[in-house]
């Protein structure tokens, strides 16, 4: 029992530790990721993706990313990278720490080599030289019969390769991090309202803080070439009513407040009325452009509105319509300015008492973010040990027949670039027979 | 006035462009070294050319050369032109030019037959673009994707080498084809640009997502564009791990680099004609 359980494991350590797999599971991943650009998500589309074929929902195709199978993917990939790279590190560790010097001339690599004739002891001394010069760590050999050494340059470009790959499981426990522990969410209010943390419409999550976001103001800065500025929010964050932090956030400069942040994310314009229904007097505020609109209590009065592009600061202004019922052509439209009373249809008076901002803002906690930056920074820092610091490995031999002439066969490891490492060999030896000269 | 300038620089960018492939074809063919060195002579008018048009345009505009799909052309063919002469100089391989200089031309071509004057004109750039981010989001996308230009011209090539090397017996060894570099020498150059190139577009996708988690609020929601990058990038990791595997080096490599280009242009343009998504400007 013992054995089979034993058996099994190696098995799948084998299975696990191969690159062949790795390189399956990413083919399969990039398809997979494909597929999901083609069919319309339910989070960026909603309605088209309600129109997918039910079994295509029910398998996951329309939420892709966050299916089960995708995540089983990602993790199958995290295990194998995990595998392959302790796999490896003894290798490394070797190779970078512990290097022997050639104590026979086969073990000088055969594909790239040179040699150079000269009296042993200037040679030796030369290629010593050359190779401080050049940065290179010299281990000598200390076998009594041979001379022979071995030089290392760039030594930690081979530790680029382990962790880029391991910088992958950090991102992915970033990922998770976010996903168990964080909360995602959107809200769009007009200045002037509170509203409580835990009201916010959620797309990921749950919150569990309890404070109160107030908009202090919402605006839509242009500047004076017309172009758009930025939109600005003045919002402050309520704890039992008491205002604890302040602050004026825009597209690209969010604002954190107990590792929740909240990002502009849109703007709308909107307008304040009155509606007088007999003396009893409503307060409406309406949004542009959206469906949000004022129904009178007892009518099937429908009042819309937007902006006026004729509005100015001294004289604001909007367009407003009423439908009736289902109708699909406006009863009544107009302008109205600030300050101004119209009779809508014989039912309720409406007063302008002015123009309002709508803030859209998103809600974020993501505890998993700094891990996130953690993953980029190591990936980074990887990618360019692998492949900007490439480690250089030459070993050579000293052989001498009559202790006068001697012949200094170095070799240099190719790796997986052979015509520049030979480059690098032929510099070495003119510099050595310069040296020699 | 500097608009007009930036226009004229444009159809004069086109023209050296074309020419230059032209040039580069009749040296393969021919072999007259006066004809090689003209055509570098005009590809390095084209870089100048194109720097100034876009430095015109960075004036004329006051931002980076991102609001939208025409600026970046124009950044991704400097970028292909600046990674090229790199490569032909550091590593005299002339013949590549005749591969890798008909993508700027296409792509400039492009532009003339798909984008009106109205498309090309510098625009406001909408808040969420306002970041220095993007700055190094377009550097680091300008010298990957023209690296990735480069090796899929090195790829064509070595595919081109290894099928006449198949049929040796049929066609003269004097061909075109023939005077390439070995096989060897194209195949390593491939996989060294490649290798220059995969850490930027790592970069690219980093800072990408360090941009949009200031813009929206999260680093990674697997947009159209997005996803697509990371596929690109998934390929050109496919293709680095390709020659550390019995049988995958050479040929099934330079399959690899060829696809990983295509899947460069579907991010660019399928993404952006094909595909809805929030990443609409370039």
């Amino acid at each position: 029992m013992v054995e089979n359980s034993k058996g099994l494991s190696d098995q799948l350590w084998r299975v696990f530790s191969s690159m062949k797999l790795g390189l399956a599971l990413l083919g399969i991943i990039a398809l997979v990721a494909g597929i999901g650009t083609l069919i319309p998500q339910a989070d960026m589309n909603p309605e088209k993706a309600k129109a997918v074929g039910q079994l295509w929902q029910t398998l996951g195709f329309t939420h892709l990313y966050n299916t089960i199978w995708f995540r089983l993917l990602l993790g199958l990939l995290c295990i194998n990278l995990i595998v392959c790279s302790i796999q490896r590190l003894r290798g490394i560790y070797h190779r970078t720490f512990k290097l022997t010097p050639p104590a026979k001339l086969v073990q000088v690599p055969h594909k790239n080599r040179l040699e150079v004739l000269g009296e042993p002891a200037p040679l030796q001394a030369a290629l010593l030289e050359v190779l401080k010069q050049k940065g290179y760590r010299v281990t000598l050999s200390d076998l009594s019969d041979t001379w022979s050494f071995i030089a290392i340059k760039h030594r930690l470009g081979n530790w680029g390769s382990v962790i880029t790959h391991l910088s992958f499981v950090v991102l992915v426990i970033g990922a998770l991090l976010g996903s168990v522990l964080g909360f995602k969410g959107y809200f769009m209010e007009n200045a002037g309202n509170t509203i409580p943390i835990q009201e916010i419409q959620l797309s990921k999550g749950t919150v569990s803080e309890t404070f109160s976001v107030r908009i202090n103001s919402a605006e839509d800065r242009i500047l004076p070439d017309g172009e758009r500025d930025n939109w600005y929010t003045d919002l402050s964050i309520l704890e039992n009513g008491q205002e604890v932090a302040r602050k004026t956030l825009s597209v690209n400069h969010p604002f954190m407040y107990k590792g929740i942040t909240f990002y502009q994310a849109s703007y709308s314009d909107g307008a304040r009325f009155t509606a007088d229904m007999n003396g009893k007097k409503i307060p409406v505020v309406l949004q542009d452009q959206v469906q949000s609109y004022f129904q009178a209590p007892g009518t099937d009065l429908y009042l819309v509105t937007m902006a006026d592009p004729n509005s100015s600061a001294q004289k604001p202004s909007v367009l407003y319509q009423v439908y009736k019922g289902n109708g699909a052509d406006p009863i009544q439209s107009g302008k109205l300015t600030s300050g101004q009373t119209i009779d809508v249809q014989g039912s309720y008076k409406l007063t302008l008492e002015g123009l309002v901002g709508f803030t859209g803002l998103q809600v974020k906690k993501d505890p998993g973010v700094a891990v996130i930056w953690l993953g980029c920074v190591l990936l980074l820092g990887g990618l360019l040990l692998a492949f900007y610091w490439q480690p250089v490995v030459i070993s050579g031999i000293l052989q001498s027949e009559n202790g006068n002439q001697g012949t200094l066969t170095l070799g240099v490891f190719s790796g997986k670039v052979t015509v520049s490492t030979h480059e690098a060999l032929e510099h070495l030896v003119s510099s050595i027979t310069k040296k020699l000269r | 006035m500097l608009e007009n300038l930036e226009t004229a620089l444009f159809y004069i960018l086109l023209m050296t462009c074309t020419l230059c492939m032209l040039f580069y074809w009749i040296w393969l063919g021919t072999k007259k070294e006066l004809v090689g060195r003209l055509a570098t002579y005009l590809t390095i008018l084209a870089v100048l050319v194109n720097t100034a048009a876009i430095i015109l345009r960075m004036i004329t505009s006051g931002h980076p050369p991102l609001s939208n799909g025409y600026e970046f052309l124009l950044t991704f063919c400097l970028g292909i032109m600046a990674v090229y002469l790199f490569a032909e100089f550091r590593y005299k391989l002339r013949s590549l030019g005749a591969f890798v200089m008909p993508i700027p031309c296409l792509l400039l071509m492009f532009i003339i037959m798909s984008m009106g004057p109205e498309e090309r004109i510098a625009q406001a750039v909408p808040p969420a673009l306002k970041s220095q981010w993007l700055t190094f989001h377009v550097i680091t996308a300008m010298f990957a994707y023209g690296a990735f230009a480069v090796s899929f011209g090195l790829g064509i090539m070595y595919l081109l080498k290894a099928s006449q090397e198949d049929n040796q017996n049929k066609l003269s060894p004097q061909g075109i084809v023939a005077r390439f570099p070995s096989l060897e020498i194209l195949d390593e150059l491939a996989y060294k640009v490649v290798g220059f190139a995969f850490p930027l577009l790592t970069l690219c996708i980093i800072t990408g997502a360090i941009w949009a988690n200031y813009a929206w609020g999260t680093y990674w929601s697997w947009d159209p564009k997005e996803t697509w990058s990371l596929i690109t990038w998934i390929i050109y990791a496919g293709y680095l791990h390709a020659r550390l595997m019995y049988g995958w080096k050479g040929r099934r490599a330079a399959w690899l680099a060829v696809f990983g280009f295509a899947a460069v242009l579907f991010t660019f343009f399928g993404v952006n004609y094909f595909l809805p998504g929030l990443h609409s400007y370039a």
